[in-house]
């Protein structure tokens, strides 16, 4: 049928668009980094030297990847247990209820608290309970870093999941339920194999979050330019490093700083092909 | 519910309707209003918010500026995407070969760079070059050192650590900064250098001048480098500082303003740290515009370059220079302002002056 | 046969580990559920008690102050005059721009991903867009600006600005739209192909009708993701101290003015108020959108 033919042809245009969008994006940012890597070439992704200092510069890619990397996973793993019984509160235990609709959206709430608050917040009140709990002496670093982007990533993973939750079709659960099922194993056994596909793509979307975000990070990490020896050691991330030093940038660190962005789709895709990767293997 | 919402945006529709519309009672003179667009540093923000403000209710001509780093404001000019930039560093000769054309750099005030504390039972901190080098390159570790105490005479320092806190972002706060250090220390001169961001041997770093003060605040016993415009207005305990002819130097407009006493080149490029005038506060800086020598390019049109010149012999003059003062910044010493002014009267369009 | 009975009834009511199980796992969820809304109601009682006292009529109406006013009023213990119309009608402007490229956009792409599961370059599709959501803003405003304010506008403007924040919007309307729609039973959809219902009327009549919710879901968490988005607008839209509509102008925005407050020593006190307009504003969005779905309820 001829509209059959138009519609599906207009969905791949629009499909195109992002192709194209990012290609775009891609080909604009190479350009940028020639000067970084004709220089430096590979060793750029394996040394950790970083000194933007004119005159004696020096650029390593190697603490920001294991920055990025560490607060991003450690923001997932939190994330993970509170955004998963979240969602099944709303879209499972109290659903339609009136406490569901508030715990619901104070969660969406969280993700309209600007960056930059979230940053101002965990400085003045995340980071003295941090130093106050003994964990560490200035409270700058990997954990608060990453506690603070677990917070941020919470909606993301908790609504698209509770949405999901809610779409699970009942029949499944009556039959299961029929079966002398308790809720628990009805939520294992039924809710989540039908709604795996749905529950990942939450908590990918929440961690790509994580891993581009730049100003709460860049305010409670630390901001040394080294591989963290710790857990509560001072880093620092990839998004991080580019909010902090574009400003001024020019010349050479520009070039260092673009290459590091088009090293954030870089990681950013490898992670997550590991981690669909690891689902499948899991199922 | 609904309609609470809808009221809601008709008000701030009809209030924005009515701003507009005031903003525009100043300029009935032309009938396309002139906008100038510019971009750049962030250390002298506070007052270019503040006579942007003012030129633009006074003349009628839109000013827009985004603190977006000098280093954002050098690649706009380069870029042809505003009509200045806005730098707390004066671009070297090869960095200004890198543009598609000569510029002018235009001082707009003079900033300073203060020495910040946090040791609640010392009012008053005196500080050398030397003791400066040592603390921040962590060969001082503790306050109650006698080197500290030996330039401090009857004032009892803690036997607390030192925590150094230092800019994470680059910035011409901290050019200045270690533009002086590196003047006073060969030490730092050779381990650490000059920049906007540097690779620092000790401390933590903080994200603008916001994130040091903060830090500096809430940790007993720390020490760092803030624009002074944010520590005065934040009241903030900071040093005095030994400048080359040996006096302790409390930072003030006016001990600001004496570090440019000295000569000044013609395209007023110069560093003002470490002067040897007796009265100067060692760690100031100017901060500049730049604009293309010549401002007929890429189309732009006459009209907005002469309204660009207007504005740029405006900030340098009198009225501007004054709001300088009140908003924490030392105004510019009238050789500067009288070399700012010839630079201006050479920028040309289409080979001709604009503003003799 | 009687005790046969009992035991069951016995075990099915109380010491049944999966009834144990089941239990706790119940506790557990509610715990956690606390747990994962308490920073945000701490988040609120502060911004609320820093800045309520800033939030009055004028901080709708009028523009930003300077750092002047800022000073003279602090000093004398005052609320500092002005307010932040020229970021709230920035904001609205450039977000409603970028949400009228975003949405039809990520709906589109959503739904094709839907009816194309198994191709490869479907998952291509896919794994770009996870990858999309991955870039830092201001790497995405970088893209906006050479794009934009170079090509396009020559000069700053709320175009660049939009266009930056609908590539952010992009994947999470997309990605939420696929997931939904592969939530809805395909007797639905086989129903309507049954019926003779041509193929764009099924997209538009059947499939996101029912799945309205949770497109709106997605589309909803977009919006409150780039509203409060700073570093690319720094480069793209670069700030205004007046209201400003017009597309190929530089343009304020709240986020931008909460930035500038934050940097200016004077008019920190502004930073708590501003935030709290952009909490407001996403709470109100939600409860509009929460109204819509429930009167829409599909199934």
């Amino acid at each position: 049928m001829n509209s059959e033919k138009i519609t599906k042809g207009a969905l791949f245009i629009a499909s195109l668009v992002i192709v194209l969008v990012t290609g775009g994006m891609v080909l604009s940012l190479v350009g940028g980094t020639v000067p970084v890597f004709s220089k430096f070439g590979i060793n750029f992704l394996f040394s950790s030297d970083w000194n933007p200092t004119e005159g004696r510069e020096e650029y390593g890619a190697l603490s920001f990847i294991v920055g990025t990397v560490l607060t991003s996973v450690l923001a997932l793993i939190i994330c993970l247990p509170l955004a998963f019984s979240t969602s099944l509160f709303i879209g499972e235990y109290y659903r339609g209820k009136r406490i569901s609709k508030i715990i619901g959206t104070l969660v969406d709430l969280l993700a309209g608290v600007p960056s930059i608050v979230y940053g101002l917040w965990g400085f003045y009140v995340l980071r003295p309970f941090i130093v106050d709990l003994g964990l560490s002496s200035q409270g700058f670093g990997i954990f608060t870093s990453g506690l603070i982007l677990a917070i941020m990533i919470i909606p993301y993973a908790t609504s698209i999941t509770s949405e999901i939750i809610t779409l699970v079709p009942n029949d499944l659960k009556e039959a299961a339920y029929s079966l002398g099922a308790t809720r628990l194993e009805v939520i294992f056994y039924v809710i989540v194999p039908n709604a795996r596909s749905g529950i990942v793509a939450s908590y990918i979307l929440a961690f790509g979050r994580a891993l581009g975000e730049t100003m709460a990070v860049t305010m409670l990490i630390g901001n040394s330019n080294k591989i963290p020896g710790g857990l509560f050691d001072t880093g620092n991330t990839m998004a991080s490093v580019i909010a902090n030093q574009f400003g001024e940038a020019d010349g050479l660190k520009l070039s260092a700083l673009i290459a590091i962005g088009l090293l954030l789709f870089v990681i950013t895709g490898i992670i997550n092909a590991l981690g669909k990767f690891i689902i499948k293997k899991l199922s | 519910m609904k309609k609470l919402v809808l009221l809601f945006v008709l008000a701030i529709g009809i209030a924005s309707c009515q701003n507009s519309s005031n903003k525009n009672e100043g300029e009935s003179k032309s009938t396309e209003q002139i906008s100038i667009t510019a971009a750049g540093a962030t250390f002298p923000l506070p007052f270019y918010n503040m006579v942007f403000k003012n030129y633009t209710s006074e003349s009628g001509v839109l000013l827009t500026y985004g603190g977006i780093g000098s280093g954002g404001g050098i690649r706009s000019l380069g870029d042809r995407v505003v009509d200045f930039g806005a730098t707390d560093a004066y671009l070297n000769d090869s960095q200004i070969a890198e543009l598609p054309a000569e510029i002018v750099h235009i001082p707009t005030c003079i900033g300073a760079v203060v020495i910040a504390y946090n040791l609640p039972d010392v009012p008053e901190l005196k500080l050398s070059d030397k003791l400066l080098e040592l603390i921040f390159m962590g060969k001082i570790t503790h306050w109650n050192d006698p080197q500290i105490s030996a330039l401090n005479p009857g004032v009892k320092f803690p036997d607390m650590e030192i925590t150094f806190v230092h800019r994470s972002d680059g910035s011409g706060t901290t050019y200045i900064f270690s533009d002086y250090m590196s003047k006073v220390s060969t030490l730092w001169e050779a381990e650490v250098g000059r920049g906007k961001s540097l690779n620092w041997p000790v401390g933590m770093g903080a994200k603008g001048n916001p994130g040091v003060a903060g830090t500096i605040k809430q940790t007993e016993g720390s020490i760092g480098y803030i624009g002074s415009e944010f520590a005065f207005a934040q009241k903030i305990d900071f040093a005095l500082v030994q400048n080359s002819s040996g006096n302790f130097i409390k930072p003030t407009i006016e001990s600001i303003s004496a570090s440019a006493q000295g000569d000044i080149p013609d395209d007023t490029r110069v560093m003002l740290t470490n002067s040897s005038d007796p009265n100067a506060y060692p760690i100031s800086g100017f901060t500049w515009l730049i604009l293309y020598k010549e401002q007929s390019y890429d189309g732009r049109s006459e009209k907005q370059a002469l309204e660009t010149l207007k504005f740029l012999n405006w900030i340098v003059d009198k009225d501007a220079q004054a709001v300088a003062q009140q908003v924490h910044y030392a105004p510019l010493p009238s050789k500067a302002v009288e070399k700012a002014k010839n630079i201006l009267e050479s920028v040309t369009f289409d080979g001709k002056s604009l503003l003799k | 046969m009687n005790d046969i009975l009992k035991k069951g009834k016995f075990k099915r009511e109380e010491k049944n580990p999966r009834m144990v199980k089941n239990k706790l796992f119940h506790r557990l969820v509610i715990f956690l559920s606390i747990i994962t809304i308490s920073p945000i109601l701490l988040i609120i009682s502060k911004l609320f008690i820093k800045g309520f006292r800033q939030i009055n009529l004028s901080f709708f109406t009028e523009t930003a102050p300077d750092t002047f006013m800022a000073m003279t009023a602090v000093n004398n213990g005052e609320i500092i005059p002005g307010g932040i119309l020229n970021g709230i009608t920035g904001t609205l402007f450039m977000v409603i721009m970028a949400a009228i490229i975003a949405i039809p956009l990520g709906i589109l792409i959503g739904v094709y991903l839907y009816e194309n599961p198994g191709r490869v370059y479907a998952n291509i599709i896919r794994d770009i867009a996870d990858i999309l959501q991955g870039v830092p803003s201001i790497v995405l405003g970088l893209i906006s600006y050479i794009w934009i304010v170079k090509n396009v506008t020559s000069g700053y403007s709320a175009l660049a600005g939009s266009v930056s924040l609908s590539i952010m919007m992009l994947p999470l309307i997309l990605r939420s739209t696929e997931e939904t729609l592969k939530m809805i039973p395909t007797s639905l959809k086989e129903a309507a192909v049954a019926l003779g219902v041509p193929y764009h009327k099924i997209l538009l009549r059947v499939l996101i009708p029912t799945g309205f919710s949770g497109l709106l879901t997605g589309i909803l968490l977009a919006i409150s993701r780039v509203i409060g988005e700073t570093a690319p607008l720094m480069l793209t839209a670069l700030g205004s101290s007046v209201v400003n509509y017009q597309i190929d102008k530089p343009t304020s925005a709240v986020p931008l003015l909460i930035w500038e407050f934050y940097n200016d020593p004077n008019m920190v006190d502004l930073i708590w108020s501003s935030s709290l307009f952009l909490m407001g504003f996403v709470l109100t969005l939600n409860l509009i959108s929460k109204k819509i779905a429930s009167t829409r309820n599909a199934f």
